[in-house]
C-alpha cells in the first residue's frame, strides 16, 4: 500500500511544487532558528550561533535538493526546469528564435507533407481490411510476352486450395447507362457476391451486394451499389437514392447501397454488380485471395501452381502452349503507385531530408552565436558546480523545445502543402483509394522528426558550449571570449549547407532541363483540336459486323457535317493490339509482334498525322472492309532492308484466327496489302519510342466499342461536345457516349509526372537555397559584430574601406567556394539516382551544373555583400570606443 | 576525525526515525536531530539538513504525519507523529533488519558452534 501511495503523492508533488516548497524552506528556516538558540544559550554571540547553526545544519541548498529527490521525480522535474529556463532564454532574443523556429518550421513541413502523401499512397493506401494480406493471382507465360488470364469457369477449382482462406474475383465492363438519366457509359465492376465481405468496407448507405442475392438457379439479384462520386452526380448526395433503379445495359437494377468516397475498387466514378456463378459471356476475371492463417505466399503459390497445371491439362487451348509461371503479389504492391510515383516520392523524401538537414544546420549556426554570447554565463554555471551533464541537457532542451515549436508550425504549413501537392500529383498514378491528410501516423512522424532534428540540430552548440575551458572564458575579454573554436564549427556548418543546398539545386535543374525536353517532343499528331469520346455500339442492337459498320458510317457522315467540325475519324493512334505476323516471301515466327489499330479514311486528317509515302486506304474501301492498311514507319522498318512495304503483304494472326467473341471474317485470310505508309506518333507515351502498328479500316473489326475522334475546324475542341451529344440523340435517342477528353489532354498525361518531380524537386531546391543564404548571411553578420573592434582598428590603422569589404567577401566566398565543390562532387553521386526519373537528359547534363553555380553565386553574392557592406561602414572611432 | 564517522547503510534512517518517533512521541527534525547526536556513540555522517529527505519519504508513505505546532519557547515547528500505518510499519522492519543483521552478524563473525 505505502509504495504506491508514495509514487502517487510524488507525482502530485511534481505537478505542483510551489506549496512543498515553501512548506519544506519554512520548516528549515525553524530548524535554523532553534539550532542557533541552542548555540546562544551555551553562551555564542548571536553571530556565531548563526555560524555554528549552519555549520551543524549543513549545506541548505543540498538538503532541499535531498528532500526534493525524495519527495518529487528528479528527471521530470529538472526536465520541467529546463524548459522554463529555456523558455525563457529564447524569449529574450526573439528575433533569433524567430528565424530558428522558421527554419525549422520549412524543413519539418515540408517533411511532414511529403511523408503524407508517401503514407498515403504508398504505406497505406487502402481503406480494405487488412490489405496486406489481399493478394492477386498471376500467371505469365515463361517469355513474360503474355499470360493465362481466368474464365469464370476455372473459379470453382481455385476455390478448392485449402491454401486460401477465401477468394474473390472481379472484372471489369463497360455498362450502358439508359432510361432516367441521359445515356452514358459508365464503369460496371463485377464481383463475386462475396466480394464486400472479402474487402470489409462498410457502404456509407444501404447495403453491400451479399452472397444471398445469388438466386438458387445461379442467376443474381438486379441490384447495384454505387459510387460515391456517381451518387453525387445523378441523385446529389440524397438518401433516397436507396431504393431507386438504374437501367444498365437494358436491364433494371435496385440501387441497394452507396460506398464511401474511399471506395474505390476498380473504379471511382462506376458502380458495382453482382458477377453471376452461371455467366457464361464474362470473358475473364481477376481473383483476388486472402490468404490462410499460418500458410506462406511460397507455399500457396505452390498449391496454386499444381492448380492451374491440372487446368491447363483441362483446356488446354485457353492456356499458354509455351509453359507459364503462377505468381502471387500482394495487393501493396500491385498499386498503381509502384513504378514511376513510388521512386519519384522516394526521391523527394530524400530532398527534404537534405532540406531539413540544411535547416538543423542553420539553427545549429543560430545556436552556436547564442552560445558564444551565452559562453560566459555557461562559464559561471559550470565554475560554481554545475553537472556538465546538466548544462548540456538544458542546451539540448533548449533546441528540442525550438524544434518542437518549429514543428507544431511545420505542421500547419503542411497542411497547407497538401493542397498544392496533390493538386499537382498525377492522378494516374495514385489509386483510387488513397487519401493524403495529416492523420496520426503523420503527426507521429512529424513528433519524431521534431524531437530527432532538435537532438541534431542541438548536439553541436551544446557540447561546444558545455566543455568550453570556464577559465578562459571568464579571463577573456568579451569581444574575442570563446571566439576561434565556434567560428570554425560555425564556417564548416555553412560549408555543409552549401554543399546541401548545391545537390538539391543540381537535382531539382536537372528535373527542369528533363522537363523541359519532354515538352520539346513532337508527338507526332497535331495534339490540338481533337476531342475525343468513347461510342459504344451495343452488340445486342447492331448484330454483324456490317450492321455495326454502317452504323459507324452514318455516325461519321452526320457527324462531319456538323458546323466547326473538320473532320471525324475512329480509333486512337495507340500501339493497338498486339499480335504476331508474318511478312509475305518471309518465315512466321510467331515472338514477334506488330500492333493492329483501327482507323477511318479521315483518320490522318483528323489526327494531323503526316503521310510519308503511298497513300490512305479510301472511304470505299473502309466501306467494303477491304483487306488493306497503313503502316507506320516503325512497322515498315519490319520489312527487309531495301524492300518497300507499299504493295506487299503481310499476314496477322489476328484475323487469321481471330479470338472469341470478335466478329473478324476468318474466311478472308489474314493477309492485308500495304498501301501507304505514314508518319511515326508517339503511340507509347510521350517518353518511349514509337512502337510499330499497322492500320486497317474500321470495318474490318467490326469492333462493339470504338475511340471517336473530332478535329474542330477551329479553337478549342470540347466546345464541340454539346453540338455532337444533340446530334447523336438526332441519330438514335437510346445511343451512349463516354466521357470526353482532349487529345492535348491524354499527351499532358505523359507530362503531369515529370511535371510534379519538377515542381516539388524546384521548391525543395529554391527553399534549400534561401535557408543555405540565411546562414552565409548569419555567419558573415556575426563575424562583422564580433570583430568590429578590430575592424576599426584596421580603418584607423589606414586600411582602406575596399580593402575591408573585400576581405569581408573573401571570407564569405571561401565558404561559399569549398561548399560548392564539395557539393558539385556529392552531386555526381546524388543524381544518379535520379537518372530514371529525368527522361532524355543525362545526370551529367552541364547546361544543369552552369545553372546551379549561377544560382548559387548570385544569391550567395547577395549574402555576403550586406554583412560585407556593413562592415566596410564601421566607423573606427565607434569601434574603438567599444571594449 | 571524517574516516571515524559512521556511514548510515541505506534506508536505516528511515527506521532510525520511526523507532525515535515511536520512543519519544511527536517530534520536530529538529529534536530529531539532537536525539540522533545524544544516542550515537560515534559522531554520524550526519548533517541535520540529511534528515528532511527521510521524512519527506515517510509522509509519503503514510507512516507518519507532520503538523505545525508551537515549541515550549513558542517558535513555530512542524512535528511529526507515528501513524497508525506507521506503527505497524515499524514493526516490520524492526524484524526485517533484525534477520538481516543476524545474518550478517552470522556471515561476519564465522560459525560459532
Amino acid at each position: 500500500m505505502s509504495e504506491p501511495r508514495r509514487a502517487w503523492r510524488r507525482f502530485l508533488a511534481f505537478l505542483w511544487p510551489g506549496r512543498a516548497e515553501r512548506e519544506l524552506a519554512r520548516e528549515i528556516d525553524a530548524h535554523l532558528a532553534q539550532l542557533q538558540e541552542t548555540f546562544e544559550r551555551r553562551g555564542l554571540s548571536p553571530a556565531d550561533a548563526h555560524l555554528a547553526a549552519r555549520r551543524a545544519f549543513g549545506g541548505v541548498e543540498q538538503a532541499k535538493e535531498a528532500q526534493r529527490d525524495a519527495r518529487s521525480y528528479r528527471p521530470l522535474d529538472e526536465l520541467r526546469q529546463n524548459v522554463t529556463y529555456a523558455a525563457r532564454t529564447l524569449s529574450r532574443t526573439p528575433g533569433v528564435t524567430l528565424a530558428a523556429v522558421l527554419t525549422l518550421a520549412l524543413g519539418i513541413g515540408a517533411t511532414s507533407a511529403i511523408f503524407s502523401v508517401i503514407y498515403g499512397v504508398v504505406l497505406d493506401p487502402y481503406p480494405y481490411a487488412a490489405a496486406d494480406r489481399i493478394w492477386a493471382v498471376r500467371v505469365a507465360t515463361v517469355d513474360r510476352q503474355d499470360g493465362h488470364i481466368y474464365s469464370p469457369v476455372e473459379l470453382p477449382a481455385l476455390r478448392q486450395s485449402p491454401a486460401f482462406a477465401s477468394l474473390m474475383a472481379t472484372t471489369i465492363d463497360s455498362v450502358l447507362m439508359t432510361g432516367e438519366f441521359s445515356p452514358e457509359t459508365v464503369t460496371g465492376v463485377l464481383l463475386t457476391p462475396n466480394a464486400f465481405d472479402f474487402l470489409g468496407v462498410p457502404p456509407l448507405l444501404g447495403r453491400t451486394i451479399r452472397p444471398a442475392d445469388v438466386r438458387a438457379d445461379g442467376d443474381v439479384e438486379p441490384v447495384v451499389v454505387i459510387s460515391h462520386r456517381l451518387w453525387l452526380r445523378l441523385f446529389e448526395g440524397s438518401p433516397s437514392a436507396i431504393g431507386r433503379t438504374l437501367r444498365l445495359n437494358g436491364r433494371t437494377y435496385t440501387i441497394v447501397g452507396v460506398m464511401p468516397p474511399r471506395f474505390g475498387w476498380y473504379t471511382s466514378d462506376g458502380v458495382w454488380l453482382p458477377l453471376a456463378p452461371n455467366r457464361t459471356d464474362v470473358q475473364w476475371v481477376l481473383p483476388i485471395v486472402r490468404l490462410a492463417p499460418g500458410v506462406s505466399p511460397d507455399a500457396a503459390t505452390a498449391q496454386l501452381t499444381a492448380i492451374n497445371r491440372r487446368l491447363a491439362e483441362e483446356r488446354p487451348e485457353i492456356w499458354p502452349k509455351q509453359g507459364f509461371t503462377t505468381t502471387l503479389s500482394n495487393y501493396l504492391d500491385v498499386t498503381v503507385a509502384s513504378g514511376e510515383m513510388r521512386n519519384s516520392l522516394r526521391l523527394l523524401l530524400g530532398a527534404v531530408g537534405f532540406l531539413l538537414l540544411i535547416a538543423c544546420a542553420n539553427v545549429a549556426n543560430l545556436q552556436l552565436a547564442r552560445g558564444v554570447t551565452r559562453g560566459r554565463e555557461i562559464a559561471v554555471r559550470l565554475s560554481v558546480g554545475a553537472d556538465r551533464g546538466r548544462v548540456l541537457r538544458q542546451l539540448l532542451t533548449e533546441s528540442v523545445l525550438l524544434s518542437l515549436v518549429g514543428g507544431a508550425l511545420g505542421v500547419l504549413l503542411a497542411f497547407g502543402a497538401i493542397e498544392v501537392i496533390v493538386a499537382l500529383m498525377p492522378e494516374n498514378y495514385v489509386p483510387n483509394e488513397s487519401r493524403v491528410t495529416i492523420n496520426v501516423p503523420v503527426l507521429a512522424f512529424s513528433l519524431g522528426v521534431s524531437v530527432i532534428t532538435g537532438i541534431i540540430a542541438g548536439l553541436v552548440p551544446a557540447w561546444q558550449a558545455s566543455r568550453a575551458d570556464t577559465s578562459q572564458v571568464l579571463t577573456a575579454s568579451r569581444s574575442t571570449g570563446a571566439g576561434k573554436h565556434g567560428a570554425r564549427t560555425r564556417s564548416v556548418l555553412v560549408m555543409v549547407e552549401v554543399a546541401l543546398a548545391v545537390v538539391l539545386l543540381v537535382s531539382a535543374s536537372l528535373t527542369v532541363r528533363a522537363f523541359m525536353a519532354l515538352q520539346q517532343i513532337d508527338p507526332g499528331v497535331q495534339a490540338d483540336r481533337v476531342l475525343l469520346m468513347n461510342l459504344p455500339i451495343a452488340p445486342e442492337r447492331y448484330k454483324t459486323r456490317e450492321q455495326r459498320a454502317a452504323f459507324a458510317q452514318e455516325v461519321q457522315r452526320r457527324l462531319s457535317r456538323l458546323a466547326g467540325v473538320e473532320s471525324v475519324s475512329f480509333g486512337f493512334p495507340g500501339t493497338g493490339r498486339q499480335t504476331p505476323f508474318t511478312i509475305a516471301g518471309q518465315n512466321r515466327d510467331d515472338s514477334r509482334r506488330v500492333g493492329v489499330a483501327i482507323a477511318a479514311a479521315e483518320h490522318l486528317r483528323t489526327y494531323g498525322i503526316p503521310l510519308r509515302r503511298g497513300r490512305m486506304f479510301d472511304s470505299a474501301e473502309v466501306a467494303r472492309a477491304d483487306r488493306v492498311a497503313v503502316v507506320n514507319e516503325t512497322a515498315a522498318a519490319l520489312w527487309p532492308a531495301g524492300q518497300d512495304p507499299i504493295g506487299t503483304r503481310v499476314r496477322l494472326e489476328l484475323l487469321a484466327n481471330p479470338p472469341a467473341g470478335m466478329l473478324i471474317d476468318a474466311s478472308r485470310g489474314g493477309d492485308v496489302t500495304i498501301v501507304g505508309v505514314v508518319a511515326d506518333t508517339r503511340n507509347n507515351g510521350l517518353r518511349e519510342a514509337p512502337s510499330p502498328t499497322v492500320m486497317l479500316p474500321y470495318s474490318i473489326l467490326g469492333q462493339s466499342s470504338m475511340t471517336l475522334a473530332v478535329r474542330a475546324a477551329s479553337g478549342e475542341p470540347s466546345r464541340l461536345l454539346n453540338p455532337v451529344r444533340a446530334e447523336m440523340r438526332a441519330i438514335d435517342a437510346e445511343q451512349p457516349l463516354g466521357r470526353a477528353i482532349t487529345l492535348a489532354d491524354i499527351f499532358d498525361d505523359d507530362v503531369v509526372q515529370p511535371r510534379f518531380t519538377m515542381a516539388m524537386f524546384s521548391t525543395f531546391a529554391g527553399l534549400g537555397l534561401v535557408l543555405a543564404a540565411i546562414g552565409i548571411y548569419s555567419v558573415l553578420s556575426f563575424h562583422v559584430s564580433r570583430h568590429t573592434h578590430e575592424l576599426g582598428l584596421r580603418m584607423a590603422l589606414g586600411a582602406p574601406r575596399r580593402r575591408v569589404l573585400r576581405l569581408m567577401l573573401g571570407m564569405g566566398a571561401r565558404l561559399v567556394l569549398i561548399g560548392l565543390v564539395v557539393g558539385l562532387v556529392a552531386s555526381v553521386g546524388a543524381t544518379r539516382l535520379l537518372q530514371n526519373q529525368v527522361y532524355g537528359v543525362r545526370a551529367a547534363d552541364p547546361i544543369a551544373y552552369v545553372a546551379v553555380i549561377a544560382a548559387l553565386g548570385a544569391i550567395a553574392c547577395l549574402a555576403c555583400y550586406v554583412p560585407a557592406r556593413r562592415a566596410a561602414g564601421v566607423d573606427p572611432m565607434v569601434a574603438l570606443r567599444q571594449d | 576525525m571524517a574516516s571515524e564517522r559512521v556511514e548510515l547503510l541505506q534506508g536505516t534512517l528511515d527506521l532510525i526515525v520511526l523507532r525515535a518517533l515511536s520512543t519519544m512521541g511527536p517530534q520536530h527534525a529538529y529534536g530529531l536531530a539532537a536525539r540522533l547526536e545524544q544516542v550515537a556513540d560515534h559522531p554520524f555522517a550526519l548533517n541535520q539538513g540529511t534528515l528532511y529527505a527521510a521524512l519527506t519519504r515517510l509522509e509519503q508513505k503514510g507512516w507518519i504525519k507532520g503538523t505545525w505546532q508551537r515549541t515550549e519557547s513558542n517558535r513555530e515547528a512542524k512535528y511529526y507523529a507515528l501513524t497508525k500505518g506507521g506503527g505497524r510499519a515499524l514493526g516490520e522492519q524492526v524484524e526485517r533488519w533484525r534477520r538481516l543483521s543476524g545474518l550478517v552478524d552470522k556471515l561476519i563473525l564465522g560459525p560459532s558452534s
